[in-house]
Order: structure tokens, then C-alpha cells, then sequence
């Protein structure tokens, strides 16, 4: 459906919908409630909705709005909801992507935190003690919408909003989600003890597996394996001892672990587990928790997943909320919850450790916390003891990045019989979000606004692009060898004496500058030529299988983002069409074979390409002032809503 | 073998209340610790490093 058309739907639902009269300056409400359902496709919404389903959304849609809205360049999680927090492009906050790269040597890195290792270490026989420790730094800047609203003594909730890890100083209740670590430092290592011995063999790098060594008494002796020590010289990681007493007949398994005995049937995935790693023999522990998915109990297959170690909210390791006691109150009131960047193990799916059903059962356990833990904050909501919810899930935008293949039948990872067992969940997952506001609309009074917002849609990603190829064959990326038969590392073989444009990034291109980057050669004045003609050579790019366009605009980031940290930004930002996103490796600097190839893979779907083909949603119960809202309107729209004018560090106009 | 070095006024006063602060019993004690705590930090690899970091992110999902 084109987007005239889509408008045109949209209209005659909301035809009916009065406009709320607005004062001005004044506040125009005394509460207020934003949801966030990641990845939430405006078009798959009015499909379902013209289906007949989705009877919440479509409520809300009658009551006020329902529109398209313009997410940003790239239309990344990070990115977009870096958006949402400041009410500003990403030139404002700093961060353009989920990789950038360290222009002094290259090397790609997370952009929304960055770890400083402890200051001072003393040594004291076999330890190494910080005397003053090592830090987490939040990469956004800029200032939240939240801290405005807390200068007014406007009292806010805001839950897992990505971007926000370690959560920016606040006295709001706020807590990280998108950007949270594990307690290794990673975004999440999972654990697989298995008898097959093909899967032991195979390499699920920087996941580990373990072959399951079951002795005769039925007993499986296995380890979790934690943080790195730092607090010991040549630190190793510390490693909690575990056994698993099999029951084949029943299949059945108990786990002890300190202490803990948790029973688990086979497909049984268990309730959160806490782990104590010690540090320093009864003096320093880091507490994490796992949770255990019993795959296979059978004789002749036999595997036990263990999740990613996360942050404990009930013992946090590392901060992740505000006030510190915030994480601690949702724990004690709905039990352990998820607390890791992106919950839902994708990898565990792409690595096929996990079959498509045993994802689903763990991603509607991400939902059901989630869910349970947002009733428990709108309760408090409607008790009057918050005057500003947002809540975000992010099922929705897991889900479609796995699950597209099972509805797409030209997706070149189609599986018919998994399309045709499975193939109901995506919509499932909305009809679960749906639910999720149809509990809002219940018990809301009339007059409190209420938004539903996502940070991009979704589409197909058919076909990889590995974009250092690209510049390879363009000439404007040089290596030292000629052998690229197999994949090689720019960071490696890169010759940057010679080179003057490289990628690193889900949509970042960048100059080899010269003062900017280690090795740059590119002077100013010859900068706007090279990105001039690189921009012109991606939009005449063509798949060289099917002659489809790859790449529908090639965005120069001087000319479309603030000034104040454009010097993080990549020089040019991708912009693909539906089909077609950034290869992995490309993404971490790795130059393949080709430059474009089928997506082999269940990660399936993808938003990180022109945001114009995956625009956001947005639906409320009040009408709004423009056809086609901008991600960066909602902040300063939240702000009017409480009578706060536009702040100078905001470039998003109220919609109200 | 022992070697001297020299540090300038502003290093050495800086150095002064380094030890004052963490109590450090001489400036020759402070130097060797941060020695090697710098030492220890290359050696268990804190620096860098393009493996490790492709690890990390691979996390995320969106790199395989």
C-alpha cells in the first residue's frame, strides 16, 4: 500500500475524532502515558486493523490519530529513541549507529557506553585491588525529556527506554534497557552443553558450548562460566560449578547450583536463577543470574542451554537505574526480570541452538515480564503516585528480525514447514501488544492523553551488502594483499596510505581523514568531491543478480544533522532500499567476495536502511497538527502537554 | 639495575599528593605500581582489541 493510500485509511478511521481544545502555556494535563513498542510496523498495523483485529489500536486510532511518522537517518533503535530522549537529530545526542569506529586505529566500537577500567590499582600478593574503580560512561548526549519534566516537579517512570545505559543522572524513576551489558561486558554470551557431537564441534564464537559428559549415575558436572577477574593478576574468568541430575525416562532434570535445586522438564525453560561469582574468597562476589532452558532430554540427544548472565536487578553489578533502589523495587514487587540490551537470544535462533519454537517460548517469557511489570507501574500510574509513564517492550522489533522468513516465501531463507507451524507469531506478537493498550483504554480516564509510538517499521532483508567491497572495487579502499578470496579485516590488511573511504557500522560509511583518522590521506579540500562521487556511485548501485537498486538515498551527515557532535557521525550514511541492509562482516570492517548475497540466516528482517521505506508509527487519542509527525516531535510534545515551551535544545516542534 | 629519572616540579608535586592521598610509603613504590598496573592492563589484553570487540557486538544480534 503506497503512503497517499495509507493516509487515506488512516483518515477514515479517525473521521469522527474530535480535536481536544489546547490552552496556551498552560499545562494541558496534569497526566500523561507514552507506549513503546519497538519496531512496530504502521502498515502491518493497518493491515490487521483492516482485518478486523487489533480492536485497541484501531480504538485509539478512532479517538485521535493514527499516521505514519518519520523515524531518523539511520532508522536504528539507538538512534531513533536518541531521538525520542532530546527531542532533537542525532548531530544533538552523538550517536548514529550501533557501531562506530575509533578513528585513531579503526576498530569498531559500541556507541552508547564506553568502560573505564579501574584509575588506581594497587597490588597485594596474587591481587590487584582499584582504589578507585572503573566506570561506565553513557555515550548520548544531550539533555532527556525527563530532566525538564523533573525541573517542573512533574514526576516520571521511564522504563528500558533504549540509549540510556548507565541511565543519565536523574532523580525520575528511570531504568536501562537497549545498551545494558551482561555482566561480562558483552550484549550476551550464552552457555550450550550438548552430546551431539557435531554441534560441539561447531563454532558458535563468542557463544560456548561444552559437550555434556553424563556419567553413569545420570549426572552431568558443568560450570558458568563468569566475568573476567580483574581483581586477580592475569585475572581468568570465574567459573561457578554446577550438576544436573538426569531423569531419560521422565525427561526430567534437576539442576543444583549453589545451593539453588531448580527442576526442569525437557522444553522447560526455568524462572531466573541468581549467581554469586566470587572475587575474593568470602570478601568480593559480583552477583549475576541465569536462566536454564532444557532443550533435549533424551538418551541419544541431551542439551542444556544457559542464558547470557545479566545484571541482577535485585543485586545490580553496574548501574542501571535511578534512583539505584528503582531496579531493586520492581524485582521485590514482580520477581527477576530481563534486564540485558536486547533480551530475546536471536543469536541462540541464528546459530540454531535453539529451534523456532524453543525462540518463541523465550520471547514470550521477555513478554510476559515485561507485561506483568507494566501493570504493576500503571497501577501506580492510575494511584496517582506518577504523573508521566513510558514504558517500553521489545518484543515486537525481536520478533519480525526472526520471524520475517516465515511468512516471506521470496525470502531466500524461506522455510515452508516452519512457515507453516509458526508462521501466526508475528501477528501474535501484536495482537499481544494491542492487549497491552486495550488494559490502558480500560481503566484510563477520557482525558489523560495517551501515545503509542515505534522507532521504525520493518522489511525484508533479503540480500547482504558488504559496502568495503564496494569501495574496494571503486578503488577508493586499497589493501595490502590481493588475495580476498576468503574474507579479510580492513583493520588488518587495509592499506591506509593509500586508502580514502572505508565502512564500519549497520549504516555508516566514513573518509580516511586526514588529522581525523590515524592514517588518514583525504584533505578538506577534496573532501566534498570524494563524498559527492561516492554518494552518487552508491545510488547507481545495482544487485548484479536481479538489477534492483540497492541503496535509495546516500545521506551526506553535514548536510542533514546538527552541528554539535557531527564529528562522531560516519561521513555518509547507507540508505538502502526494502531488501537489502549492511552484511555483518561489512559491519565490523571485514571486506567479502562479493558485494551483494542472498541473507542466509532467521535473522530475517531488518529496518536499518532508508528510513523513508521504514517509517514509524505513531497513533493517540488526541489529534495532532501535522500529516507526518518526525521522531523528535514527541518530546517536545510530551513537554506541552505540561505546559513547557520548546526548549532551545530541542529542534522537534510540539504536534499539539 | 636501578635507574634515576627526572620529572619536573609540576610532576613531582602532583606525585606528592598522589602519595599523601593513597598513602602510598614512597615515590618509588607509587611509580612501581602503576607500572604495573599499566603492565598488567596491556598483558591481559584491556587494550583494544579487534577480536574482542567483534565479540561484544556480535551480541547485539545484529552481527552473525
Amino acid at each position: 500500500m503506497k503512503r497517499r493510500d495509507f493516509l487515506k485509511n488512516t483518515g477514515l478511521l479517525m473521521a469522527a475524532s474530535p480535536l481536544m481544545n489546547f490552552g496556551k502555556n498552560k499545562p494541558l494535563t496534569k497526566k500523561m502515558i507514552v507506549l513503546g513498542f519497538d519496531g512496530m510496523d504502521p502498515q502491518r498495523v493497518m493491515n490487521l486493523i483492516q482485518k478486523g483485529e487489533l480492536p485497541n489500536l484501531r480504538k485509539l486510532a478512532q479517538m485521535g490519530t493514527f499516521t505514519m511518522m518519520r523515524s531518523t537517518i539511520p532508522p536504528q533503535s539507538p538512534v531513533a529513541w536518541g531521538s525520542f530522549i532530546t527531542g532533537s537529530d542525532p548531530g544533538t545526542y552523538g550517536i548514529y549507529d550501533f557501531v562506530h569506529r575509533n578513528p585513531k586505529n579503526y576498530m569498531p566500537i559500541f556507541s552508547q557506553s564506553e568502560t573505564l577500567a579501574p584509575e588506581w590499582v594497587v597490588s597485594i600478593g596474587k591481587y590487584n585491588i582499584p582504589l578507585k574503580p572503573g566506570k561506565v560512561i553513557l555515550k548520548r548526549e544531550g539533555k532527556a525529556f525527563w530532566d525538564y519534566l523533573e525541573e517542573r516537579g512533574i514526576e516520571a517512570t521511564i522504563f528500558k527506554v533504549p540509549n540510556n545505559y548507565p541511565p543519565s543522572k536523574s532523580n525520575q524513576r528511570t531504568i536501562s534497557g537497549m545498551g545494558t551489558p551482561d555482566i561480562t561486558g558483552g550484549y550476551g554470551m550464552y552457555t550450550l552443553y550438548t552430546t551431539d557431537e557435531d554441534e560441539y564441534q561447531k563454532d558458535i564464537t563468542p557463544n560456548r558450548v561444552y559437550y555434556a559428559y553424563i556419567d553413569d549415575d545420570n549426572v552431568l558436572e558443568g560450570e558458568i562460566e563468569g566475568p573476567r577477574n580483574d581483581l586477580v593478576k592475569d585475572g581468568e574468568t570465574v567459573k561457578v560449578p554446577f550438576k544436573a541430575y538426569v531423569d531419560f525416562r521422565h525427561k526430567t532434570m534437576r539442576i543444583d547450583v549453589q545451593g539453588k535445586k531448580i527442576v526442569l522438564r525437557e522444553k522447560q525453560y526455568s524462572d531466573w536463577v541468581e549467581i554469586d561469582f566470587p572475587l575474593i574468597d568470602g570478601i568480593s562476589s559480583i552477583t549475576g543470574m541465569v536462566k536454564f532452558f532444557a532443550l533435549n532430554v533424551r538418551k541419544n540427544k541431551f542439551r542444556l542451554y544457559i542464558s547470557p548472565i545479566h545484571i541482577s536487578p535485585l543485586h545490580p553489578a553496574l548501574p542501571i537505574s535511578t534512583p539505584d533502589s528503582y531496579s531493586k523495587e520492581l524485582a521485590e514487587k514482580n520477581g527477576l526480570f530481563h534486564t540485558i540490551s536486547l533480551p530475546a537470544d536471536t543469536k541462540a535462533l541464528s546459530q540454531l541452538t535453539f529451534g523456532v519454537e524453543d525462540f518463541i517460548t523465550q520471547s514470550m517469557s521477555v513478554y510476559d515480564e515485561s507485561s506483568k511489570i507494566f501493570d504493576y507501574e500503571f497501577q501506580r500510574f492510575l494511584d496517582g503516585k506518577q504523573d508521566f509513564l513510558f514504558f517500553y517492550f521489545s518484543a515486537l522489533d525481536q520478533g519480525q528480525h526472526m520471524f520475517w522468513a516465515l511468512n516471506d516465501k521470496t525470502h531466500p531463507y524461506y522455510h515452508e514447514k516452519e512457515g507453516k507451524e509458526f508462521g501466526y507469531i508475528t501477528d501474535e506478537l501484536y495482537r499481544k501488544h494491542d492487549e497491552v493498550l486495550g488494559r490502558v483504554l480500560k481503566k484510563i480516564p477520557k482525558d489523560i492523553p495517551i501515545v503509542v509510538i515505534s522507532d521504525h517499521g520493518f522489511g525484508p532483508f533479503k540480500r547482504k551488502v558488504n559496502l568495503n567491497k564496494f569501495l574496494y572495487d571503486e578503488g577508493y579502499l586499497k589493501l595490502s594483499t590481493n588475495d580476498i578470496s576468503e574474507e579479510v579485516s580492513i583493520l588488518e590488511y587495509a592499506d591506509w596510505g593509500n586508502t580514502k573511504a572505508y565502512a564500519v557500522g549497520l549504516n555508516g560509511l566514513y573518509l580516511n581523514m586526514k588529522g581525523r583518522e590515524g592514517d588518514g590521506i583525504v584533505t578538506q579540500s577534496e573532501r566534498r568531491k570524494i563524498l559527492e562521487n561516492i554518494k552518487a556511485k552508491l545510488e547507481a548501485l545495482r544487485d548484479p543478480d536481479t538489477g534492483e537498486v540497492v541503496v535509495t538515498n546516500a545521506y551526506i551527515s553535514e548536510d542533514n544533522f546538527s552541528k554539535d557532535y557531527i564529528g562522531r557521525a560516519p561521513d555518509i550514511i547507507v540508505g538502502y532500499k526494502r531488501g537489502f541492509r549492511t552484511g555483518d562482516s561489512s559491519a565490523i570492517g571485514s571486506l567479502a567476495k562479493t558485494v551483494v548475497r542472498d541473507n542466509m540466516n532467521w535473522w530475517s528482517g531488518d529496518h536499518c536502511i532508508d528510513p523513508l521505506q521504514v517509517p514509524a508509527s505513531f497513533l493517540s487519542n488526541f489529534k495532532i497538527n501535522k500529516k507526518v509527525p518526525n521522531m523528535m516531535d514527541i518530546a517536545p510534545t510530551i513537554l506541552k502537554f505540561f505546559g513547557i515551551n520548546n526548549p532551545s535544545t530541542m529542534k522537534g516542534k510540539s504536534l499539539v | 639495575m636501578a635507574k634515576k629519572v627526572k620529572l619536573s616540579k609540576e610532576a613531582f608535586e602532583k606525585a606528592e599528593e598522589i602519595i599523601t592521598h593513597y598513602g602510598y610509603s614512597s615515590l618509588e613504590e607509587m611509580v612501581e605500581n602503576l607500572i604495573d598496573k599499566e603492565y598488567t592492563r596491556i598483558k591481559s589484553g584491556d587494550d583494544e582489541n579487534a577480536e574482542e570487540q567483534a565479540e561484544k557486538l556480535s551480541g547485539l544480534g545484529y552481527i552473525s
